[in-house]
């Protein structure tokens, strides 16, 4: 359990030690160079599913006045979907695993 | 109970001339059709997502040469893509002499295309130059790690969406039919 716990905590600090936006984005040259987000990465998918929901749901909404409303819709069942499989995948790998097969060790 | 098609005007059928506009130009099928506003929709989002992964992991996430696999399905995307990929290799990358080792064992110099490092410029023939001052750029950096595999991701995922953008404008049959029953109330088939 500690191991899960100190991964949690783990995770949230990283999350916190944002660089700062000015850091961010003092020799960035859009197209050209990549955005300094190697430790906010999960933060893309967000417009990644927004991408997504905003394509597909062009393409299959029969009523375009719905449009939007569906977009959001689809956008939050992705998200919400990704982070349930994540979440599941992170427990299954950092609790359940290590209970089966334990490491030598 | 009988029921009649709501949508009894949008176009039906195999339509040659959207479907290649699509190719051409993600969400211009759906306007060619008269679909104007979702072809927009499309085109905002497709684009959105391809040059999107270029904002996040910069234009050496659409590289034909060194990540050729995630090239076929970014190329879906259409002429765009291919246009990035030659602006790629011949605006940015350098032509440098790669040590590589053929199948005998011997060692080769072969003159290939690879990103500058940093440090380096690129001359006028392509190749090539350390920079004048330590500050100068490289052409563009190379990305690496979680920045470069969701910008790939990005644009791969924007060249699956135009498959179905593309078929959608060019066989505007099977999706969408709403029918509304004789009472009037409408409902989905």
């Amino acid at each position: 359990m500690s191991t899960f716990l100190n991964s949690v905590s783990a995770l949230t600090e990283t999350a916190m030690a944002w660089p700062s936006l000015p850091e961010m984005l003092a020799a960035y040259r859009p197209f050209l160079d990549p955005l300094p987000l190697q430790r906010a990465w999960y933060l893309l998918l967000f417009p990644l599913c927004l991408g997504i929901a905003v394509t597909y749901k062009a393409v299959r909404v029969p009523d375009m006045r719905r449009y939007w409303r569906d977009v959001a819709i689809f956008t939050t069942q992705l998200v919400l979907s990704v982070v349930i499989v994540g979440g599941l995948m992170f427990w299954v790998v950092l609790w359940v695993l290590p209970r089966i097969v334990p490491m030598p060790g | 109970m009988s029921y009649t098609p709501d949508t009894q005007n949008e176009p039906a059928g195999f339509n040659p001339l959207a479907g290649i506009a699509a190719i051409v130009l993600p969400g211009a099928g759906h306007v060619v059709r008269g679909e104007r506003q979702r072809g927009i929709m499309i085109g905002v989002g497709i684009l959105g997502l391809f040059f999107g992964g270029m904002l996040i992991g910069g234009i050496d996430v659409v590289d034909s040469e060194e990540d050729f696999p995630w090239f076929i399905a970014q190329s879906l995307v259409g002429p765009v893509a291919f246009g990035v990929d030659y602006v790629h290799q011949h605006h940015f990358k350098v032509l440098a002499l790669v040590e590589q080792v053929s199948p005998d064992g011997r060692r080769l110099l072969v003159e290939t295309r690879r990103s500058a490092n940093p440090h380096e410029v690129r001359d006028s023939q392509g190749k090539p130059a350390h920079a004048a001052s330590p500050t100068d750029p490289p052409p563009n950096t190379k990305s690496l790690s979680k920045t470069n595999e969701l910008g790939t991701l990005f644009g791969t995922i924007a060249g699956m969406l135009n498959v179905i953008a593309v078929v959608d404008a060019a066989f505007p049959t099977a999706r969408r039919r709403v029918a509304k029953p004789a009472t009037g109330e409408a409902v989905k088939a």
